[in-house]
């Protein structure tokens, strides 16, 4: 037995005897564990077969490092626009590494020519890792990695900057770094892709050719996001950092505005149509990072809720409640079922006493207030902050976690109250809604 | 000319492609292969993508070059996000696995210990993901035919392809109806002796298949890759064979043209099948770096104890047989009835009819009618046999009316046993006696046709010749 597991070593091509007599031949790959091997057949097949079942082990040939592929070598030229492609993670520019059985990224300039050849026409590419990570993983401290590489780009005099990212919490660090780089001149896009790049289908290369495209032919110059417009693979839209929601957990246009509209259209063949104003900022740059230790968290209110769900938040620094309709909690005591409601009242009482608690509400569509409902009107009493805006819960969290590690407490109110970064719209317009 | 082909070093391999009568491979989608009305469409493009071991594809590589627009038309009954690539595929349809296995078996295969879901790159559009999803589910079987042993190599599950409704030079379109019906693809090794062979192994192979009784029928439900070579000629794969019996042809042709070529350098590569048996290339041979893993769907185990409770099904030969015996009817004619639940209630039901007469009445008469009244034969259902089956059972109508009736029943006409009232054979001969002797210069075929003129369906047309043979002289 011992022989036998010695001789399954991974990139081993092997022959296999099982016990009733049949043989394989494959190569062995990394799935490979104590109790089953996984090899790779001639035909291209994957099978898995049990050790317990097999007899004999005979290597053909003993595993051979991998010749490097043939890549596209990057010559620069002058008369083309410098992007930086930033890496965090997501499927973008990832590929499974069949030797190890991991995720990694294929980043070097050349690798992500080869995959993606037109770019070589539209600009040069440099490009860093900064992590390889699942989005929702993120904390402050990734962000704060990000502003850092972002800062060392735009000195090295970049055109623009392009994060590859993972699509689940890609809309969060949009807005983080919305409000962290104050006074942006440079562009920078985010681009995600729903389906991997491993296959000849995935949104990634419109998504990053969509966005190479904008960066080089616009006059853009903040935070947004680059993803697909439909199903199709004809047009990507330009998100606004703050006001963008991923909606679907699948669909390559998961990513749409919310009480709000798209920056603009770009479509494959690179011409491209403004659809809202771009704000232009003459300012300098300051960068304002996250306090990693900042404590901020959301709430949904719901039926049947229970005090202790708030009062769970004391140790916090930050609290957003996504509240139902106009911005609700279960407040009122209307019999002897809902005296639960009352110590709901206490408890958020009590809270926002002591930690800024802002309204947000989970319709995510449209715009909160207290003013309507006596629900709303207790929680305006208690001074529940948020009355009259439209920010998503998304956007109101990393915001309030942003002000909370770079303003006084006492001010953190006030400013979430204000439009900063595009977050709060003025006028509420029927134009897009689903 | 006639070829040796042992001489040749004729090679050839088959590769059989079913598809199952379940819901779709990876969502539960039924599988409706012609679905009307499409009201969902977008359009794609496809890149290709390098596999496991970090070489693009062949084949893939060939159909990139060409950098078409792909057009999708759906339809919401028979697709889902699934299909359009908008969503990780579901776990495998188990019913659909669990045929794969019952066909595994029937072939005296060995079913693989863990089953791991591949992509098989595929970038003409025909799959909007841009690789067709297929597991390798057994291996190491045979069949045994009248030329000895054929080795079937491997048995896999794997899903149908998009159908193509128009392609011009820049883009493709496709329908999405077919797309994700499970499929099970059987191949066979390169010991197929001569084209004959190839068409039993075919035959063989397929009939293997609808034992299990859950593969689609008609039209397009299966079809057949047929691999050859000859000694000095690379393997080349034809496809799009229209009937089994097309088979011995194309394969004599194509080798005669694997024999002109000898002498030039040929890659393998996959030709097409012409309606006029001749073949055209279509692509390069697609190789193993177009599979890699399909990580949405974990590998599944095959415990001993789930390949336990797999039902083999009884052959579709052997069912026949029994059925031959139990019934006294034709080889031809029993094959043509295994599973037809039809028969069994009717021949249960009418104890006086010959079976082979039942038999004969629901497989054979709505093809005559449809061929010779062109009729819609679709018309006749089940309660028309029974009842016209029955007035026979009761001895109210000849054998001979129950065609006509039938013809009545597919034409939309109210069923009129009356009409076909059974005459009584005394009135008969004297009729006959009356109608010869009045018509002495009249043949007795120009006889029995004015016989029949006024007794079609109501006597017996071959007791009216004997009666006519009676009195002509």
């Amino acid at each position: 037995m011992l022989t036998l597991k010695a001789n399954l070593i991974v990139n081993n091509k092997v022959k296999l005897t099982t016990k009733d007599s049949k043989a394989f031949e494959g190569v062995v790959l990394p799935d490979t564990n104590s109790k089953k091997v996984v090899l790779k057949l001639d035909s291209g097949y994957n099978i898995g077969l049990l050790i317990s079942n097999i007899k004999e082990v005979k290597i053909i040939s003993k595993s051979k490092k991998q010749t490097s592929k043939k890549e596209t070598t990057s010559k620069f030229n002058k008369k083309l626009p410098t992007i930086s492609i930033l890496h965090t993670g997501g499927t973008i520019a990832s590929e499974v590494d069949y030797e190890t059985g991991a995720v990694i990224a294929k980043f070097t300039p050349e690798e992500l020519l080869s995959k993606f050849p037109e770019l070589k026409t539209l600009c040069n590419i440099n490009s860093s890792l900064i992590g390889n990570m699942f989005s929702e993983d993120m904390r402050f401290s990734h962000y704060n990695k990000l502003i850092t590489a972002i800062q060392k780009e735009i000195k090295k005099g970049t055109d623009g900057i392009i994060i590859t990212h993972g699509t689940d919490t890609l809309a969060y660090t949009s807005a983080a770094l919305a409000f962290a780089l104050e006074g942006l001149n440079t562009p920078i896009l985010l681009v995600g892709a729903q389906r991997s790049s491993d296959r000849g289908s995935s949104d990634a290369f419109l998504n990053l050719l969509g966005a190479c495209q904008y960066i080089a032919n616009s006059n853009f110059s903040e935070v947004g996001i680059c993803m697909h417009e439909s199903s199709d693979d004809k047009s990507c839209l330009i998100l606004s950092p703050t006001k963008t929601k991923k909606f679907h957990s699948s669909r390559r246009d998961a990513f749409q505005s919310v009480n709000g509209e798209p920056i603009a259209r770009v479509f494959s063949d690179g011409k491209y149509e403004n659809i809202s104003k771009i704000h232009k900022t003459e300012s300098k740059l300051i960068i304002r990072p996250f306090k990693e230790n900042i404590k901020v968290g959301i709430l949904k209110a719901h039926p049947n809720m229970f005090a202790k769900e708030i009062t769970n938040y004391s140790a916090f620094n930050g609290l957003i409640i996504e509240g139902t309709g106009l911005g609700h909690l279960p407040v009122n005591e209307t019999d002897k079922e809902t005296k639960e409601n009352s110590k709901i009242l206490k408890a958020i009482k009590s809270l926002s006493k002591s930690i800024p608690v802002f309204m947000t509400t989970q319709t995510t569509f449209g715009r909160v207030n207290l003013n309507v409902y006596s629900s709303g009107r207790k929680l305006k009493e208690l001074e529940i902050n948020g009355d009259y805006n439209d920010m998503l819960s998304e956007t109101a969290f990393i915001k309030m976690s942003w002000l909370l590690s770079n303003y006084p407490k006492s001010k953190v109110n006030e400013l979430m109250n204000q439009n900063l970064r595009g977050e709060i719209s003025k006028r509420s317009s029927k134009k897009k809604f689903l | 000319m006639q070829l040796d082909y042992k001489k040749l070093g004729f090679k050839s391999g088959l590769e059989i492609h079913q598809q199952l009568e379940t819901h779709k491979l990876f969502c539960n989608c039924p599988s409706i292969v012609h679905d009307k009305n499409p009201d969902i469409k977008f359009e794609r493009k496809l890149r290709t993508s390098a596999g496991e071991s970090g070489k693009i594809d062949q084949a893939a590589k060939y159909e990139s070059k060409k950098q078409k627009t792909f057009f999708y038309e759906a339809c919401s009954t028979s697709s889902c996000l699934v299909e359009y690539d908008e969503e990780p595929p579901r776990q495998v349809n188990k019913e659909a696995l669990e045929i794969a296995l019952q066909a595994a078996l029937l072939l005296n295969a060995k079913p693989v210990d863990e089953v791991r879901v591949m992509r098989k790159t595929v970038i003409d559009g025909s799959n909007v993901s841009g690789f067709q999803r297929t597991m390798l589910i057994a291996t190491g079987g045979y069949i045994e035919t009248s030329k000895g042993k054929v080795t079937v190599d491997s048995i896999c599950l794997e899903e149908e392809s998009a159908r193509k409704i128009e392609a011009k030079d820049n883009y493709v379109k496709f329908r999405l109806d077919r797309l994700g019906v499970p499929l099970i693809e059987v191949a066979t090794d390169a010991s197929i002796k001569d084209p004959e062979h190839c068409q039993e192994v075919a035959s063989i192979l397929g009939m293997i298949l609808r034992s299990t009784n859950k593969v689609k029928r008609g039209i397009g439900t299966i079809r057949q890759d047929v691999n050859v070579s000859i000694k000095g000629h690379p393997r080349v794969e034809i496809k799009g064979f229209q009937d089994l019996k097309s088979i011995p042809k194309i394969i004599e042709f194509e080798v005669e043209r694997e024999i002109k070529e000898l002498k030039n350098k040929v890659e393998p590569h996959v030709r097409k099948a012409n309606p006029d048996l001749t073949t055209s290339f279509l692509r390069p041979m697609p190789g193993a770096a177009r599979m890699y893993p399909e990580t949405d769907v974990q590998p599944i185990l095959l415990t001993k104890e789930f390949i336990k409770q797999i039902k083999i099904p009884e052959l579709i030969t052997e069912k026949a047989i029994k059925l031959e015996k139990k019934y006294k009817i034709s080889s031809s004619l029993a094959q043509e009835l295994v599973n037809n639940e039809l028969f069994v209630i009717l021949t249960k039901q009418f104890k006086k009819l010959q079976p082979t007469f039942i038999a004969k009445t629901i497989l054979e008469m709505p093809k005559e009618i449809s061929k010779r009244f062109n009729l819609p034969k679709e018309n006749l259902k089940p309660y028309h046999f029974e009842s016209v089956l029955e007035a026979l059972n009761e001895n109210k109508i000849n054998e001979s009316a129950v065609l006509q009736i039938l013809a009545d029943a597919a034409n939309n006409k109210k069923i009129d046993f009356k009409k076909y009232k059974k005459v009584d054979s005394s009135k008969i001969e004297l009729e006959v006696k009356k109608l010869v002797e009045s018509n002495k210069n009249v043949s007795p075929n120009g006889l029995m046709g004015l016989i029949m003129k006024n007794y079609r369906g109501k006597v017996d047309g071959k007791k009216a010749m004997e009666l006519i043979k009676k009195y002509h002289k």
